[in-house]
C-alpha cells in the first residue's frame, strides 16, 4: 500500500517527550512544509493533540523512506536511539489504516470514547487539505475514518456513560432534576473535585451558584470565580432550603450537614427534590440523610461505583467498536486494491480509443460523402462495441485486485494488448 | 359495520405502536420510539373517527356500556399522551401508556357490537355530563397513576445507586412528579363534577341522590383518597414519593369501583 503511520502517544511516551516533541514541530502549517520535503512522501498528514503527535504518510517506496521519517519525530523530540525504540511506533498499511480508525473513533484515547478526537481529527486534516498534501489516497483514508468514527459512534454505546466522577453527579442531577436551568447549586469547602462538579453543572446551565467555606475569604473568592454569592457558614442549615444540589468537600472531621439540619429544610422547601453530593473523605454529610423522602444522597464511594460500572460497559462496547473497526479496514484494503490495476486499466482504454481514433481517421475519405448526422452514430456505434468489450476484462480486473490475485492476470493483459 | 372497521384498524395500530415501543425499550433506539408515537396519532385519529360515528349514530352518550367506556378512556389515554408527548421530552412514557391503552381497547373490543342503544329512560345531558366527565377524569388518573410507577421506580434506582440500564430509559424524578401533579389536580375536578351531576340526576329519577350503590360507596373512598393527594399536594406540599404512592392507592380504588363492584356487588348502575 505505501501508507506509513508513526508517532508516540500517552501509552507510549511520557508527557514530557510528548510535550518538547509537539512545541519543537510547530503548528499549522509549519510541520507540513518540513515534511513534504522528505523524500517520497508523496502525501501526509500530521495531527498533534496533548496525547499524541502522529504523522501519517502515503509513499513511493516506503522502506527506502521511512528512517527520514522517523528522523523527522526524533530530530524534533531530540530523542536518543533509546527512547526511540521505546516511545516511537510505526504501523503500515492496514495496520496504519487501523491505527488511523481507532485514534478517530476514540478507541485509543486516554479516556475511552471521548469525542475531542474527532474534531481534532478533522482540524488537522483541514490543515492538510490546505496545505495540498493530501491527495487521492490520504483523501478517501480521512473520509473513510470519519465515517467509521461516526458508525462506531451510533452503533455502540461506547460514549453513553460518564466515566469521571465531576461528570457523574452532572448525569445524576439530569436524572432527577430533568433540566438543571435555574437550579441552584450550593457547594460547601473547596476541593479540587467539588470545584470540577461545579464547573461542569455551570455549563450545563444551572443558575444560581452559592459557596460556603469555614474561611469566609475562601467562600468570597470561589463566589468570585464563579460569578456566584458568598455564604456565611453559619447560615449552612439554612441556605439548604434554598438550592436544589449540594456539593460538600470540606476537611471537616465530623459530619458539616446533620440529618436534622436536612429535615428541616425539606419542610422549608415543601418537600423539592434534594440531591446531596457528599465527596468529601472523611464523610460531610449524616449518611442518615439518605433515609428522608426526596433526599438523594451520594457520597464519593457511590460516584466511583457509577464511574467503574460505566467503564466497563465502555470496554464491552469497545469491543464491538473493534468488530466495527476490522470491516471497515476490510473495506478500505479492498478499495486500496484496486488501485493496483488502475494503471493497467488506463493503458488499456487508452490503447483502445487510440486504435478507434486511427481507424476512424483513415476511413475519413469515404466518409466525408455521408451527412453529418451518420458520421456521428457511426463514431458512436464503434466507440459503444470497443467499451462493451472492455467491460468484462476490466470488471475482472478489479474484483481480483480485491480479492488480492491480480498479479497475473494484470501480467497477462500487457502481454496480450502489448501494453508497457 | 364501518365504525367497527375503523375500531379494529384503531386496535391493530395501537399494537403496533406498542410493540414499537416495547422493542424502542430493548433497543435503546430513539428513532424507533419516535415512530411509535406517530404510530400511535394516527391510532387516535382513526379511533376518533370510530367514536365520532357512533356518537353521530344516535347514541347520546358517548358510551352505553361498560366495553364502549373503556374503550373512550383508552382514547382519552392515547390524546392526553399525545398531547403531553409534544410539551414534555418524556417519551418513554408511552411504552407505558401504549400497553395499558392496548388492554383496554382488547377489553372493549370484546363486548363492542356497534348498537346497543341506550334506554330512553337514561338519555339527557345529565347522564353525558356524568359519563364523560367520569371517563376523562380516568383517562387523567391513568396517567397519573402510570406516572406515578414510573416515579416509584426511578426513585428505587436511583437510590440503591443502580443509574445504568433503565434508569436511563426512564424520564427525570421531576418530570415524572410533574405528570403526576398536572393529571392529579385536572382529573380530580372532572371527578368531583362527574359524581355531582350523576347525583343530581338520581335525584330527579330515583328522588334521592344517595342510595348507598356500591359503586357509589366505592367510587366515594376513591374521591375521598384523592381528595387527600389534592390537599397533600396544594397545601401541605407533598411532593414526589409518598403523592407518587397515594396517587397510585386512589387509582386502585378508582378501578374497582369502575370495574371490580360489579363482579362483587349487585348495583344499580348500568355498568
Amino acid at each position: 500500500m505505501g501508507i506509513i503511520l508513526l508517532g508516540i502517544n500517552h501509552r507510549s511516551a511520557p508527557l514530557s517527550i510528548r510535550e518538547r516533541l509537539s512545541i519543537s514541530c510547530g503548528e499549522g502549517g509549519e510541520p507540513f512544509e518540513e515534511l513534504r520535503k522528505i523524500p517520497r512522501v508523496e502525501e501526509v498528514l500530521y495531527l498533534s493533540t496533548c496525547n499524541r503527535v502522529e504523522v501519517l504518510a502515503n509513499m513511493r517506496d516506503p522502506a527506502a523512506g521511512v528512517e527520514e521519517l522517523k528522523s523527522f519525530i526524533t530530530a524534533h523530540g531530540n530523542l536518543s536511539p533509546g527512547e526511540m525504540q521505546r516511545c516511537l511506533y510505526l504501523y503500515r498499511d492496514e495496520g496504519a489504516v487501523r491505527h488511523l480508525f481507532r485514534v478517530a473513533s476514540s478507541l485509543d484515547s486516554m479516556v475511552m470514547g471521548e469525542p475531542q478526537i474527532l474534531g481534532q481529527v478533522k482540524d488537522a486534516y483541514r490543515i492538510c487539505v490546505k496545505q495540498k498534501t493530501s491527495g487521492v489516497i490520504l483523501n478517501k483514508l480521512l473520509h473513510h475514518a470519519f465515517r467509521v468514527a461516526k458508525r462506531v459512534r451510533t452503533e455502540t454505546a461506547i460514549a453513553n456513560n460518564a466515566v469521571s466522577v465531576s461528570y457523574a453527579a452532572v448525569e445524576l442531577a439530569k436524572k432527577i432534576f430533568g433540566t438543571l436551568e435555574g437550579k441552584r447549586v450550593l457547594l460547601v469547602g473547596a476541593g479540587e473535585m467539588a470545584e470540577l462538579a461545579a464547573r461542569h453543572l455551570m455549563d450545563s446551565g444551572v443558575g444560581r451558584m452559592l459557596f460556603a467555606n469555614r474561611t469566609y475569604e475562601n467562600a468570597v473568592r470561589l463566589a468570585n470565580d464563579f460569578d456566584g454569592l458568598p455564604v456565611e457558614f453559619e447560615l449552612l442549615g439554612e441556605k439548604l432550603g434554598d438550592v436544589d444540589i449540594v456539593i460538600s468537600s470540606t476537611g471537616s472531621p465530623e459530619y458539616v450537614i446533620s440529618a436534622d439540619m436536612v429535615e428541616a429544610a425539606l419542610r422549608r422547601r415543601k418537600n423539592r427534590l434534594l440531591f446531596l453530593i457528599d465527596v468529601a473523605v472523611p464523610r460531610d454529610i449524616d449518611p442518615a440523610a439518605e433515609q428522608i423522602d426526596n433526599v438523594y444522597l451520594y457520597n464519593i464511594d457511590d460516584l466511583q461505583g457509577v464511574v467503574d460500572r460505566n467503564t466497563q460497559t465502555r470496554r464491552r462496547e469497545a469491543q464491538k467498536a473493534e468488530a466495527i473497526i476490522d470491516e471497515e479496514v476490510a473495506k478500505f484494503s479492498g478499495w486500496h486494491a484496486t488501485l493496483d490495476v488502475v494503471p493497467t486499466i488506463v493503458d488499456l482504454k487508452g490503447k483502445a480509443e487510440q486504435i478507434v481514433r486511427r481507424e476512424l481517421e483513415k476511413s475519413h475519405a469515404w466518409m466525408k460523402t455521408l451527412g453529418e448526422d451518420e458520421r456521428k452514430n457511426i463514431e458512436i456505434l464503434v466507440n459503444s462495441v470497443v467499451n462493451k468489450i472492455l467491460h468484462d476484462p476490466v470488471v475482472g480486473l478489479k474484483k481480483e485486485s480485491r480479492d488480492g490475485g491480480a498479479d497475473p492476470y494484470v501480467a497477462a493483459v500487457k502481454r496480450l494488448f502489448r501494453l508497457k | 359495520m364501518m365504525e367497527m372497521l375503523f375500531f379494529r384498524f384503531a386496535l391493530g395500530a395501537y399494537l403496533l405502536s406498542t410493540a414499537g415501543y416495547v422493542a424502542s425499550l430493548f433497543a435503546g433506539r430513539v428513532r424507533v420510539a419516535r415512530a411509535s408515537t406517530w404510530v400511535l396519532a394516527l391510532a387516535f385519529v382513526l379511533h376518533t373517527v370510530h367514536i365520532a360515528i357512533q356518537w353521530s349514530g344516535g347514541a347520546s352518550v358517548p358510551s352505553a356500556n361498560i366495553y364502549t367506556s373503556l374503550s373512550f378512556i383508552a382514547w382519552a389515554v392515547a390524546g392526553l399522551y399525545l398531547i403531553f408527548q409534544t410539551r414534555t421530552k418524556t417519551r418513554v412514557l408511552g411504552a407505558f401508556v401504549s400497553p395499558v391503552v392496548v388492554v383496554m381497547t382488547v377489553a372493549a373490543s370484546a363486548g363492542m357490537t356497534g348498537g346497543d342503544p341506550f334506554p330512553s329512560a337514561l338519555r339527557g345531558p345529565l347522564v353525558s355530563i356524568h359519563i364523560v366527565l367520569l371517563l376523562i377524569g380516568g383517562a387523567l388518573f391513568v396517567l397519573a397513576c402510570l406516572a406515578g410507577i414510573m416515579y416509584l421506580m426511578q426513585d428505587r434506582l436511583i437510590r440503591e445507586k443502580r443509574v445504568r440500564g433503565f434508569s436511563r430509559l426512564l424520564p427525570s424524578l421531576q418530570d415524572l412528579d410533574r405528570i403526576n401533579h398536572l393529571c392529579t389536580i385536572w382529573g380530580f375536578p372532572l371527578l368531583t363534577f362527574g359524581i355531582i351531576a350523576g347525583s343530581v340526576w338520581a335525584r330527579t329519577v330515583w328522588g334521592s341522590d344517595w342510595h348507598w350503590d356500591p359503586k357509589q360507596v366505592f367510587t366515594a373512598v376513591a374521591w375521598f383518597l384523592y381528595a387527600v393527594v389534592v390537599h397533600q399536594r396544594i397545601a401541605i406540599g407533598w411532593k414526589g414519593r409518598k403523592a407518587a404512592v397515594l396517587s397510585i392507592i386512589a387509582f386502585a380504588g378508582l378501578v374497582f369501583a369502575f370495574i371490580g363492584v360489579n363482579a362483587f356487588f349487585v348495583t344499580m348502575h348500568r355498568f
